[in-house]
């Protein structure tokens, strides 16, 4: 393992990303959990940014920080208090998840410790934007299509279901 | 000889004919037949099978007739036909069989009188008479036992003939079962001769029996034997005779006296070519007949039934037959075996009279000298009978008894001479008690608790019952004529019609000759004296043996020696244990509730698999991770043991 | 060379994990969909290092629509739950059980 910065910054913020990503999935408060949501997600982004992929840190930040966390914002500050005694942490009800958790992750570790491709280290790169957009919209056309149906339907969707009953 | 095979197939056809029609005469949905015509059909088919066994005696030439009627089976290897052998042997025993049955036949008319189930009755009689004429005439081993399965089917049907009351059902089951023990042996003997001769025929047997291995023959014998005890209630398979009294009287008189308890000693006459050929198996049955002999009527001296005491009595008597098979003589077996049938079939004709009159009146301390005062030719009938059993001269029991102890006394082989004189102690107890019942029955003071003024009053008896008595009564006196063994005119005539030599060794007419019959008399004398010393005018004995607890020796003897008790425990107790354990445990535990078991154990699982359908949103995705764990779990189980 | 491709990989798993535990020990509604979104994040953050391994940029490609598709989901389960919320009250992961068997 070559210790060289990028890697001590890649080993950074993979420290950083799994204690805010556990700290948002034990919050008591739906607004806490997405705050530090957020800073995992800008974690991400950062780390999207190491690996070589400067337009989907943008996007991430963009679409996933900006966009997505703000709307469960907007959801959670209009919905009246709820009774806070619901959702108490039992120890019993996390034991289970987390000894399935164990099993899959101990399976993955030793799936990924016995591919040979594993110990390859990773050699720096960077997809520009051009090139990104370029394949995005040469090869993968019909993809961008589909999604941009989903995105509608989706907005269709939503509005059907928030919807006034009159 | 064509004359002979149509009176030998209507001898045979007649009682099955007659045992057929009483189906025909059911009433199936119309009117039933009028009465009179069911009996009259019945007592015509046996009678007919009287005269054509009369016919077939008269027109019987020098040999005897063998006839084929048809193949039954034919395999590569097994064949069996139904075929007859009709020999001297066989004539005399039809004649007897014949008789008895066509005498009974009428008798049991009134007597059954009151029964509304009269055809069951006669059905299961004339079936009866064919299966035991099967037996005299079958010269098929196969034949011949489905004639003995049939005599024990009509007998348990007759003896537990009325059924309502589990008592006579359950004493028919046992003389059923009893017989059936003794039919194993007969079936495992007709597999030896079969395997080892290749034949199925009487006949054949007896001619090849020298080619056999002397153990072969003796284990054949004892076979034999085993099952000839079993059929005619010897020890210790006596214990099914003294319970099958609860059949109607005419049944016991029938069956239970003249003919199936005599089918056994007949099979042993039968095969006694075979059987003389093994000195071993002869003392076996001697020996067998004389303990019998002597135990049937030690027991016979302490019974209050009248039933049960003639019971006894037939056990001890067939006894005798067997001890003269085994000491060889064959006239001296048959002699005693008719003159027994027409004496024993007259006491339980007898008895059924007296029982009738003293309305259902079993106990012999019971009756009394009213009997006899109002009913004199009841009383000399019977005393008849009681003459001639108890073998006092000149009357019939006394020739044939003495032709047997002659015998016996004569016989080189070991042992014999004890076997004498254990039949001779046999002897003297059968003169006591057969005298013993006719002083109790027809000279006995009334019970204390009876009013002494008043007379009796007794139900009316039909005529013809007591009637029919007398042609048996004429029969057991004049008997004795058939076989004579002193140089009379006429005398021997049934050894010579059986074709046996007939002079003991000591010769005719010697002095141990005289010197023996005169012991015999000596010794029915002394009993008489004995049965009028205990119950005589004086009646020393009679009520205060009858009112006095009784002594244990009393008891083990009335009780035929525990052997019933003996039987329950080691037989009838652990077979019952082991049916309730299989009932109990296999069947319904094992088999039944598993079955439940299984059916119940599907219901809880689906009941608690519906436990997880919560239809919670939490559930399912709970199931997702839990079904994602089990997919990586089983890929972690293939990745350890893809190790090196 | 920055890292072993395997140790971005655990990253990635771990991080998937996480969701997975959120989306199951957590009853309400909310936190089910936040725990939904750190899984999607986890998978982006697969395909962008296999991107980066094979030097393709078809994987980087994928993680965007994997972004735009969370978007899709969460703009129709945030109204879902929405409209429950007015429509019984319920936030709670167990009190929906109409479709119980």
């Amino acid at each position: 393992m070559n210790m060289n910065i990028l890697a001590i910054i890649f080993y950074l913020l993979g420290a950083l990303l799994l204690t805010t990503t556990a700290l948002a999935v034990t919050r008591q408060q739906p607004v806490h959990a997405v705050l530090f949501l957020i800073v995992s997600l800008v974690t991400v982004a950062l780390l999207f940014l190491l690996l070589g992929a400067p337009l989907l840190a943008a996007f991430q930040v963009i679409l996933y920080a900006g966009a997505i966390m703000v709307l469960f914002l907007f959801v959670i500050m209009t919905m009246p208090d709820r009774d806070p005694g619901l959702d108490r942490f039992l120890r019993r009800r996390w034991l289970t998840p987390l000894f399935l958790c164990l099993l899959i992750g101990i399976s993955m570790l030793l799936l990924i410790d016995l591919d040979p491709v594993a110990t390859l280290d990773l050699a720096a790169a960077r997809v520009e934007p051009r090139t990104f957009g370029a394949l995005l919209f040469n090869r993968y056309w019909y993809a961008v299509e589909l999604v941009s149906l989903l995105l509608f339907v989706g907005l269709a969707g939503a509005h059907y279901l928030g919807r006034q009953k009159s | 000889m064509t004359m002979m095979h149509f009176h030998l197939t209507f001898l045979l056809l007649f009682p099955l004919a007659g045992a057929v029609s009483m189906i025909c005469c059911l009433p199936m949905g119309g009117r039933p037949l009028p009465r009179r015509v069911g009996e009259t059909i019945a007592c015509g088919a046996s009678a007919g099978a009287f005269v054509m066994a009369g016919l077939a005696m008269w027109t019987m030439g020098d040999e005897p007739f063998r006839k084929v009627f048809w193949q039954w089976m034919a395999g590569p290897e097994f064949s069996s036909e139904i075929a007859i052998l009709y020999d001297p042997l066989a004539a005399v025993m039809a004649l007897m069989v014949t008789f008895v049955a066509a005498l009974i036949h009428i008798y049991s008319v009134p007597f059954m009188r009151q029964e509304s189930d009269y055809l069951r009755y006669f059905f299961l009689l004339n079936l009866f008479v064919f299966c035991m004429l099967t037996i005299v005439l079958a010269d098929d081993l196969l034949f011949l036992f489905l004639g003995w399965e049939g005599v024990g089917l009509c007998s348990y049907g007759l003896i537990g003939y009325w059924y309502r009351d589990p008592a006579n059902c359950l004493a028919g089951r046992k003389a059923f079962l009893l017989t059936r023990i003794g039919d194993a042996a007969l079936l495992i003997a007709i597999a030896i001769f079969f395997s080892h001769l290749g034949t199925l025929s009487l006949t054949a047997i007896n001619q090849q029996a020298v080619d056999l291995a002397p153990g072969l023959i003796t284990l054949a014998g004892l076979l034999l034997l085993f099952a000839a005890m079993a059929k005619s209630a010897q020890m210790p398979l006596q214990v099914w005779l003294p319970d099958a009294m609860a059949g109607p009287t005419p049944v016991s008189a029938l069956i239970h006296a003249a003919t199936m308890v005599t089918a056994g000693v007949y099979l042993l006459m039968r095969f006694l070519p075979l059987l003389s050929l093994s000195p071993g198996v002869m003392l076996a049955a001697a020996l067998v007949g004389a303990v019998t002999a002597l135990l049937g009527a030690a027991a016979a001296l302490t019974q209050r039934d009248i039933k049960r005491l003639l019971a006894w009595s037939t056990i001890s008597q067939v006894g005798f037959m067997f001890l003269g098979l085994g000491a060889g003589s064959l006239a001296g077996s048959m002699f005693h075996l008719l003159v027994h049938g027409f004496c024993k079939s007259l006491l339980f004709l007898g008895a059924g009279c007296i029982i009738r009159l003293l309305r259902d009146e079993h106990d012999i301390f019971r009756m009394g000298r009213s009997l006899r005062l109002r009913h004199p030719p009841l009383f000399a009938a019977f005393a008849i009978g009681v003459v001639a059993l108890a073998g006092l001269p000149p009357w019939a029991g006394f020739f044939s008894k003495g032709e047997i102890l002659a015998a016996v006394f004569y016989h080189p082989g070991p042992g014999y001479r004890l076997l004498w004189f254990m039949a001779l102690l046999a002897a003297l107890l059968t003169a006591f008690y057969a005298f013993r019942l006719l002083l109790l029955v027809f000279f006995g003071a009334p019970p204390p608790d009876a009013d002494e003024k008043r007379d009796p009053v007794f139900e009316p008896l039909p005529a013809l019952m007591p009637a029919l008595l007398w042609p048996l009564a004429l029969l057991a006196l004049a008997g004795g004529l058939l076989n004579c063994p002193l140089a009379m005119p006429g005398g021997h005539w049934l050894s010579g019609y059986l074709g046996t030599a007939p002079a003991p060794p000591g010769g005719e007419g010697s002095i141990s000759d005289w010197g023996l019959l005169g012991l015999d008399g000596l010794i029915a004398l002394v009993g008489l004296g004995l049965a009028w010393f205990c119950h005589g005018p004086a009646d020393r004995l009679g009520w205060r043996l009858a009112a006095a607890p009784e002594s244990t020796a009393h008891a083990v003897l009335r009780n035929g020696y525990g052997l019933d008790s003996f039987y329950r425990l080691l037989v009838a107790r652990p077979y019952q244990a082991m049916a309730g354990f299989l009932w109990k445990r296999v069947d319904e535990k094992l088999v039944d509730d598993s079955l439940t078991g299984a059916g119940r154990s599907l219901l809880t699982t689906g009941r608690l698999l519906g436990l997880w359908t919560t239809g919670r949103l939490t559930t399912a995705l709970q199931s997702l991770l839990w079904g994602a764990a089990a997919i990586f779990g089983l890929l972690l189980l293939g990745i350890w043991r893809a190790l090196p | 060379m920055i890292v072993p491709f395997g140790h971005v990989l655990i990253l990635a798993t771990l991080l998937f994990l996480l969701g997975a535990c959120c989306v199951v020990a957590r009853r309400e509604l909310l936190m089910i969909l936040i725990g939904v979104e750190i899984m999607l994040n986890g998978a982006a953050l697969a395909f962008v290092a296999a991107a980066l391994r094979w030097q393709l940029a078809d994987g980087q490609i994928f993680a965007l629509f994997i972004i735009a598709v969370a978007a899709a989901e969460v703009a129709v389960g945030l109204a879902l739950i929405v409209a429950a919320r007015q429509r019984t009250g319920a936030m709670h992961g167990d009190d929906f059980n109409r479709l119980r068997g």
